[in-house]
């Protein structure tokens, strides 16, 4: 192990110095810090190209200012972008800052869905629902984000704006959408021809009730939960997780989860009253999310079952999940206001703030969302593509394996052996595949991050390759080229921890 | 979830809990709100880092000055803050009087002191200290002597004629010029507030000792206390986000700043203590930090930025042009597109190619500026971004300018705007050259400029000139001068910033900075020498149009147009906005604009 981790790490280092190298020199060829002065007709012209020269020091070979450059970087002296005078290390700092909001929530959504997608979507393998996930999967993976980009900012920012204006869905539009969705979960759930109809038919009235309640009770100008809707929603996701989780069989588990949504219902006024009174922060929020899923778990503990663990991990999902609803309304409950001061256009197409809007933690919250929902979806539809396809082959070989054979011939319900047997092992390959994707994201959101002028990493280095700074571009380089192999070893790592017939040491 | 969603419409008869109907603190404030691609990052637009576009456009907000162009581009003086005159020819000195109107933002009055900071900081007089570099490792190696000495981070050569020390008088104060010149309209302005520099610098909190104890330190060149305050000049007035110490934006116009996050949007309020005549009509302006020309476009139809000035494209203006209450306007702006010939460097429009048959080689330059198609490319490639697109005839004046008419009347350029085949063989016969070929150089990577090339390729072959592109050395901008062998014609763009008239003198002038064809006309010289020190505007102009006549005559080579520009803004937020050709653009009299429908509504 310590062999193999010291091996991989030289490995690694030897890489990055390498290829900063080469970076460097290509970087080197690609800008040119005279470019502006070029077409300039000042009359201090020739001085001012003078003291550039004597700025950048670029009469030295580029040789020279590499090794320059590399002894300062070593010695953390990250340089300056020299145009706007700005030291590089805060630049960094706050480019990371800002792209790892954007990615976090991005990755673990598209992570999500994409699994699940994948999973079902190899579970009915040559189905309709498959060849449909299939289409869209590539459909997604083919198309260039900034495209997906503007097509979102056009019709999610600029015309659901417009819909917000006169929030009216036409009747038979309602109708079209409840039978595609129908359709959708006709497919998905598949089985015999009864119960295909009976799918539709829940599935699309279903739809078709749930748009026309949001219709009805104007939810779009105030869109809202409630302690109603907590409670309705808290409970189908008590059944969902149990169910998943525990199976239908582990009747503590289904207690704790029934229990965990019942506590949440009754915390909600208490709630309400305690975020009146107090100031919010992130570190709050987060502590009281720890709380939650802390009662959540110690409800799971107390209802013991034949694995208390089963129960406690059931209890803390759905805790979680009944937390979020209750974060979420909070928020949602600043929207009348926030919708009135963006005169009625909430959805906005870039930057990540709304400028001069004062407001307090929920207003800020809010508004930091609605600019991250656009880039942040842009990301989740070409990811999730990706996710799917993985996830989809992954299980695919996993159920053709033998154990799981032999699984179902000892007698093992299907739930057991799809979601114990089968989806865990499934997630072997991810693990090594998602260290990379979350390095990729973080230097590479550049193109989302500049059609959404957004200040990441990725805008770091496009607006510093553009103004010939050489300076920001190697620390860009520098932190994504480590990262990158040091996200490998991580994968290395991981994979061993996971599957028990890989050994790290020959 | 849908199943979830049904459940939940049977169950909620009730519509729930009840809304904050409080505004949550959100600020009710109405802004205007500005689309601009590049952040702002200094305060001193006048220090060699600070010289931008991005940081002038806000400074032309928060800045009085004693002079601004107005729509015609004649300049005015703001005598609400000050007034200029020259009380002498020879020398030539100039007196600036501050105005008891002119207040800085913290109510303090400008005054003399801040003019006499500036000459300081632009003149170069009291730089003492260059930095010097290690050969090997390119350290920095006299650290020590550059902490002591004196480097302010400006170069104006115009400043650097003021030789003598200003002389204050009361809240006058005078500048003598060691030779006169043209241009001494522009040649310096009031930029920084001397009393917070020397607060910073010298550690003097009250205003009016400040302000004396920095004249002090200039007049009697205190070395200590001028090495302190030039670190502040030069560096304290650079920052990309709000600073914490409000003295680094006291402002004397019509705006303060109120706030700036880091490359997303700075906030500009009407300042109180504004006391002149162009009045800050809009309360809040907000300039919105978008690169993307496209997204500025979409930004504007979310209603996020009520005005955009993107780079013009064809794109854009299409989609621009299909918004509901939008107000289009294409227009100029400063760059201008040019096509020089290289005379000295064994190509076809250099006379020694002909053993020294300097007639010879000018008909070859002749025949091929008469097959530029300048009509043909406004036609094709500018006039869909801006219809009223036209030549541009003038070698030195920008078009719309007081003198543009008559100075491009007296070159005789527009004998150029029909291409004349015929002719152009014609001088090829008479020279006996046959199908000479030309080397054009231009930017492969700008698409505007390889569809001018082609136009321009058809064009000459019917006259029997072969042009080509030229084989790129190094990358275009820096082979302009290093590789002067390898092209015999350049087309590019010149950016004109403000109308000084010695502005020309660079590009035409035997062997200056922006001749980089070996092109020398001894009477063009001499003319340049009297235009530098010919403070009458009548004799400036003429003297121009003689300039432009010899480079006409000399066959030097062609301006072709100047760049088309477009303006959007949302009619209901915002009105009377009139861009102008240069700096500041789209920010040009702000106190004109009125907040238009929406706000008058409300």
């Amino acid at each position: 192990m310590l062999t193999f981790l010291t091996r991989r790490i030289a490995a690694g280092i030897a890489t990055l110095v390498v290829a900063i190298f080469l970076m460097y020199l290509l970087v080197d060829l690609a800008i040119d810090p005279l470019a502006d002065l070029v077409d300039s007709t000042a009359p201090n012209k020739a001085e001012l190209i003078q003291a550039r020269i004597n700025l950048l020091h670029l009469d030295q070979s580029v040789f020279v200012r590499f090794f320059t450059w590399a002894g300062h970087f070593i010695t953390g002296d990250f340089g300056t972008a020299w145009k706007t005078g700005q030291e590089v290390g805060p630049l960094v700092g706050h480019a990371i800052g800002s792209t790892l909001q954007l990615v976090t929530a991005a990755t673990v959504l598209s992570l999500v869905l994409g699994v699940a997608v994948g999973v079902v979507s190899a579970l009915r393998q040559y189905s309709t629902f498959d060849y449909v996930i299939i289409f869209v999967s590539f459909l997604l993976y083919s198309l260039p984000s900034f495209w997906i980009a503007i097509l979102l900012k056009q019709w999610g920012a600029i015309g659901f704006n417009d819909f917000l204006a006169d929030p009216v869905i036409a009747w038979p539009t309602i109708a079209l959408f409840a039978v595609v969705s129908g359709l959708v979960w006709m497919i998905a759930v598949g089985g015999s021809r009864t119960r295909r109809i009976q799918t539709f038919a829940i599935a699309a009235v279903a739809t078709f009730s749930a748009v026309a309640f949001v219709q009805l009770t104007d939810w779009w100008s105030t869109p809202h939960f409630g302690p109603v809707l907590i409670g309705v929603t808290g409970l189908a996701l008590a059944f969902a997780v149990s169910g998943l989780s525990a199976g239908f069989g582990n009747r503590k588990a289904l207690y704790t989860a029934v229990t965990t949504v019942l506590v949440g219902l009754v915390l909600y006024y208490p709630m309400q009253a305690l975020f009146d009174n107090v100031d919010e922060s992130n570190l709050l929020i987060a502590g009281l999310a720890v709380v939650a899923i802390g009662i959540g778990y110690l409800l799971g503990y107390l209802f013991r079952g034949p694995d208390w663990r089963v129960s406690s991990r059931v209890g803390a999902i759905v805790a979680f999940l009944v937390a979020s609803m209750i974060y979420i309304d909070q928020i949602l409950q600043v929207w009348p206001a926030y919708f009135r001061a963006l005169k009625g256009r909430p959805i906005p197409t870039f930057g990540d703030s709304t400028p001069n809007l004062g407001g307090n933690y929920w207003v800020q919250t809010l508004d930091s969302l609605t600019h991250l929902l656009l880039p942040t979806l842009t990301l989740i539809l070409v990811a999730f593509a990706a996710y799917t396809r993985y996830s989809r082959s992954s299980m695919l070989e996993v159920m053709s394996q033998d154990y799981i054979r032999t699984a179902r011939a000892k007698g093992l319900n299907e739930r057991t052996v799809v979601m114990r047997h089968g989806f865990r092992n499934t997630l072997i390959p991810l693990a090594t595949i998602v260290p990379i994707d979350i390095i990729t994201l973080i230097g590479g959101a550049v193109i989302t991050e500049a059609v959404f002028a957004r200040p990441g990493m990725g805008a770091l280095f496009v607006t510093s390759l553009q103004h010939a700074e050489i300076d920001p571009v190697m620390a860009y380089l520098v932190i994504t080229a480590a990262l990158a192999i040091i996200a490998n070893i991580v994968a290395d790592l991981v994979y061993a921890a996971v599957d028990p017939r890989i050994r790290l040491n020959p | 979830m849908a199943t979830v969603a049904a459940a939940a419409l049977v169950l909620s008869g009730c519509s729930s809990d009840a809304k904050k109907d409080d505004n949550a603190g959100i600020s009710t404030d109405t802004a205007v709100n500005i689309a601009w691609n590049q952040p702002f990052y200094s305060f001193n637009g006048n220090s060699i880092t600070g010289n931008a576009t991005a940081n002038n456009v806000i400074l032309y907000l928060l800045q009085s000055h004693f002079n601004y162009y107005d729509a015609d581009l004649n300049l005015i003086n703001d005598t609400s803050f000050g007034t200029m005159e020259k009380v002498s020819d020879d020398p030539l000195q100039v007196k600036y009087t501050y105005a008891d109107t002119a207040t800085w933002s913290d109510g303090t009055p400008a005054g003399p002191a801040d003019l006499l900071l500036e000459w300081a900081g632009q003149s170069g007089k009291f730089n003492n200290v260059e930095p010097e570099y290690d050969e090997e490792t390119g350290d920095v190696t006299n650290q020590a002597a550059l902490d002591a000495g004196v480097y302010f981070d400006g170069a104006t050569p115009s400043v650097a004629l003021i030789t003598d020390t200003p002389v204050i008088e009361g809240n006058s104060i005078t500048l003598t010029y060691s030779k006169p010149f043209a241009d001494w309209q522009v040649s310096i302005d009031n930029n920084l507030p001397a009393h917070i520099v020397a607060k910073r610098a010298l550690g003097i909190d009250d205003p009016t000792e400040a302000a004396a104890a920095l004249v002090d330190a200039i007049d009697n060149n205190k070395v200590d206390d001028l090495s302190k305050i030039a670190k502040v000049w030069s560096n304290d007035f650079n920052y990309v986000e709000m600073p914490t110490d409000p003295d680094l934006y006291v402002s004397s116009g019509a705006y303060v700043l109120s706030e700036y996050k880091k490359d997303q949007f700075l906030t500009l309020k009407a300042n109180p203590e504004y006391k002149g005549d162009n009045k800050a009509t809009i309360p809040t302006v907000t300039v919105r930090y978008n690169g993307d020309p496209m997204s500025q476009v979409q930004a504007l139809s979310n209603g996020e930025v009520d005005l955009i000035n993107p780079q013009s494209t064809s794109d854009v203006l299409t989609a621009v042009k299909a918004l509901d209450g939008i107000k289009v306007e294409t227009g100029t702006e400063g760059t201008y597109e040019h096509i020089d010939l290289q005379f000295a460097n064994g190509g076809p429009f250099d006379p020694a190619t002909y053993g020294g048959d300097a007639d010879k080689a000018h008909k070859v330059r002749e025949a091929f500026l008469k097959t530029v198609p300048r009509q043909e490319i406004i036609d094709k490639l500018i006039k869909p971004l801006d219809p009223e697109a036209t030549i541009r005839n003038s070698f030195t004046i920008v078009p719309g300018a007081p003198d543009y008419a008559s100075v491009s009347e007296v070159s005789g350029q527009a004998a150029y705007d029909v291409v004349d085949i015929e002719g152009a063989k014609a001088l090829l016969a008479e020279a006996g050259v046959a199908s000479p070929t030309v080397r054009v150089l231009f930017d492969p990577d700008n698409t505007r400029r390889v569809n001018q090339f082609d136009l321009m390729v058809a064009s000459a072959k019917e006259a029997g000139i072969n042009v080509v592109a030229y084989e790129v050395q190094d990358g275009w901008g820096s082979d302009l001068s290093s590789a002067t062998s390898y092209y015999d014609a350049a087309l590019f763009g010149w950016q004109s910033t403000s109308t000084a008239v010695t502005e020309s003198d660079a590009n035409y002038r035997t062997g200056a900075t922006n001749n980089f064809y070996g092109y020398s006309n001894a009477e063009v010289d001499a003319l340049f020498d009297q235009l530098q020190v010919e403070t009458v505007p009548a004799k400036q102009v003429e003297i121009l149009g003689q300039v432009e006549k010899h480079l006409v005559d000399d066959a030097f080579g062609l301006t072709i147009f100047q760049f088309p520009g477009v303006t959007a803004s949302r009619e209901s937020a915002l009105t009377g906005v009139v861009p102008l050709t240069i700096a500041p653009g789209i920010f040009y009299g702000f106190w004109d604009w009125s907040a238009g429908s929406a706000a008058a509504s409300k």
